[in-house]
């Protein structure tokens, strides 16, 4: 708790709290907490507004820095551009997911556990929708750990794995992380495909297809770096409303349809490559005759 | 006359005087004559790379601080990136469709013609390397570019010989003063790294001595279109200027997109 944004956030918080009288703190039960996001008091008033200004550069470029010019002699840009004191808040919120769901409630219980008072919910502009930004992003940071840690050690037994092999298994991994949450987590799909969240879903879907090909040594460099995030992307997604509805344990039910999928993609990218050499022969045979005729082409 | 030269060149009895080493990489182009230049490649390591490392070994054994990139450099070498590799691809497609035609009619183009494009194909191969060491997305222009690109360089064989190589002259033109943008904005970041104290990355030194390495290469294509009758093309300016100018668009869309 040494972050400077905590004791420049506090020192305004503390004159706040004098002003309230002692039951009118931490005691009250949630339902009623949102009387609290109202103005009440001058020096409340005078938070939110400073607690709005310092979250406005979140607000514009959650996802979109990430995918920049990268070198190993340059330090990693983090999955998210959340404060210090933001990041403390989410993350204990997070823990009240699996009961509160993805909601005002679990911010406000992780606001108290980290000592901050209700009102710093207002920290977050876009309320629950920052939650579930906050655990896209984090759970794409995890990810880059769980391969850092040997994710792909434990399944080589002697082979390397070939880079689809690698992309099926990270896909997994990130399903995985989703367990304890996965009957909260429709309730988050409905949020994120509000008509103002979707933009930014959409981003952070991407950044999480990018990413997983990147930590699976994907190397294409013309137009298939496209097909290939979208049919990644297209694969999760589809796979994570699967997983909702899935009660197997270890989503062994989940794992069946991301390998049918997985399957598909790869005929339907089978098929089209066919399909270009085809046109591709047929072109050049054409101009061969051509030529042969005298024209000149 | 004599003493002013042996002030000014002091070891004029074991060098020759005609070959200042340290100058010559700020301006190789004015001290070769087009002439001579054959079809030769420059070496991947040139000598003024190799003497500045060394130079700098022994002057400073403790390592430098490495100059960090701001966020905005980090986007001018992820659009940099992508638009030189969408030219290089452009460029071995336009040499891919000409080839064929010309060399019919002027069978002794062959080896001119291959040589070219042999060394566009290695730029490619290069920056498609650095593209995906350093995580850089393409240009989502991409098919476009494929098509784009054949198309110039078969109507522009169809018209003849000087056409093609108007063609040559005017894209390299652009593409070697594009090179010689990003060779400058690299060299201020060196300066600037110096006057901190610090130094630029591997990387970024390799990086510089491939543009610039590319950049004379791609320069001396343009001699060779010039010295087959480039300017004898019909039409000359109307051809160039439209090629120049779709050139031009298509660096600034790659750069975004």
């Amino acid at each position: 708790m040494a972050h400077p944004h905590l004791t420049r956030l506090q020192a305004p918080l503390a004159s706040c709290k004098r002003q309230l009288p002692p039951t009118f703190r931490l005691t009250r039960p949630i339902s009623t907490s949102r009387r609290l996001y109202q103005p009440q008091h001058q020096h409340q008033h005078q938070h939110h507004q400073t607690g709005n200004q310092r979250t406005t550069s979140p607000r514009r470029t959650q996802t979109s820095s990430i995918r920049k010019y990268h070198s190993e002699h340059h330090p990693e840009l983090p999955p998210h551009e959340y404060t210090n004191s933001q990041t403390a808040i989410l993350s204990a919120a997070l823990r009240h997911v699996p009961a509160h769901g993805f909601t005002r409630d679990a911010l406000t219980l992780g606001a108290r556990d980290t000592g901050f008072l209700d009102v710093s919910v207002q920290l977050f502009p876009r309320g629950e929708f920052d939650l579930i930004l906050f655990w896209l992003a984090s759970r794409r940071g995890l990810l880059r750990a769980s391969v850092e840690d040997g994710l792909f050690e434990t399944d080589t037994r002697g082979q390397r794995l070939s880079v689809a092999e690698k992309t099926k298994l990270l896909i997994m991994e990130r399903l995985r992380m989703n367990t304890d949450i996965r009957h909260q987590w429709q309730d988050a799909l409905a949020l994120m495909s509000l008509a103002g969240n979707i933009p930014l879903s959409l981003s952070e879907l991407h950044a999480l297809s990018s990413e997983i090909l990147d930590l699976a040594g994907d190397t294409s460099v013309d137009a298939s770096w496209y097909t290939k995030r979208l049919s990644v992307a297209a694969i999760y997604a589809s796979s994570e409303v699967v997983m909702t509805r899935d009660r197997t344990p270890d989503l062994r039910e989940t794992e069946t349809f991301v390998d049918r999928r997985v399957e598909d993609s790869k005929a339907i990218g089978d098929k089209l490559s066919g399909v270009k050499q085809c046109l591709g022969f047929m072109g050049s045979t054409a101009v061969g005759l051509g030529r042969s005729w005298g024209l000149k082409i | 006359m004599k003493s002013i030269a042996l002030r000014r060149y002091p070891f004029t009895s074991c060098r020759p005087p005609a070959s200042p080493q340290v100058l010559d990489f700020l301006a190789p182009s004015t001290l070769r004559q087009p002439s001579c230049r054959g079809f030769k490649t420059t070496s991947v390591t040139p000598f003024w790379g190799k003497s500045q490392d060394s130079s700098q070994q022994t002057t400073t054994p403790a390592p430098k601080p490495k100059y960090v990139l701001s966020q905005k450099q980090r986007e001018f070498l992820d659009s940099a990136l992508r638009v030189n590799q969408a030219g290089e691809l452009a460029a071995t497609l336009i040499y891919t469709a000409q080839t064929p035609q010309v060399v019919r009619s002027h069978p002794h183009l062959r080896p001119l013609m291959k040589h070219m494009y042999d060394q566009e194909a290695g730029h490619l191969s290069t920056f498609n390397q650095m593209v995906a060491k350093h995580r850089v997305r393409p240009t989502a222009m991409y098919p476009v570019w494929e098509v784009a690109a054949t198309f110039l360089g078969w109507s522009t064989a169809a018209m003849g010989r000087e056409a093609a190589m108007a063609c040559t002259e005017a894209v390299e033109t652009e593409i070697g003063s594009h090179y010689n943008d990003q060779v400058r904005e690299i060299l201020s970041w060196q300066a600037e790294a110096e006057s901190r104290g610090e130094e630029l990355d591997d990387e970024l030194k390799n990086m510089l001595t491939t543009f610039r390495r590319i950049r004379d290469e791609e320069l001396e294509h343009l001699d060779h279109a010039v010295e087959n009758d480039a300017k004898e093309a019909r039409p000359y300016d109307p051809l160039v200027n439209v090629i120049r100018f779709g050139c031009k668009a298509a660096i600034k869309i790659s750069e975004k997109v």
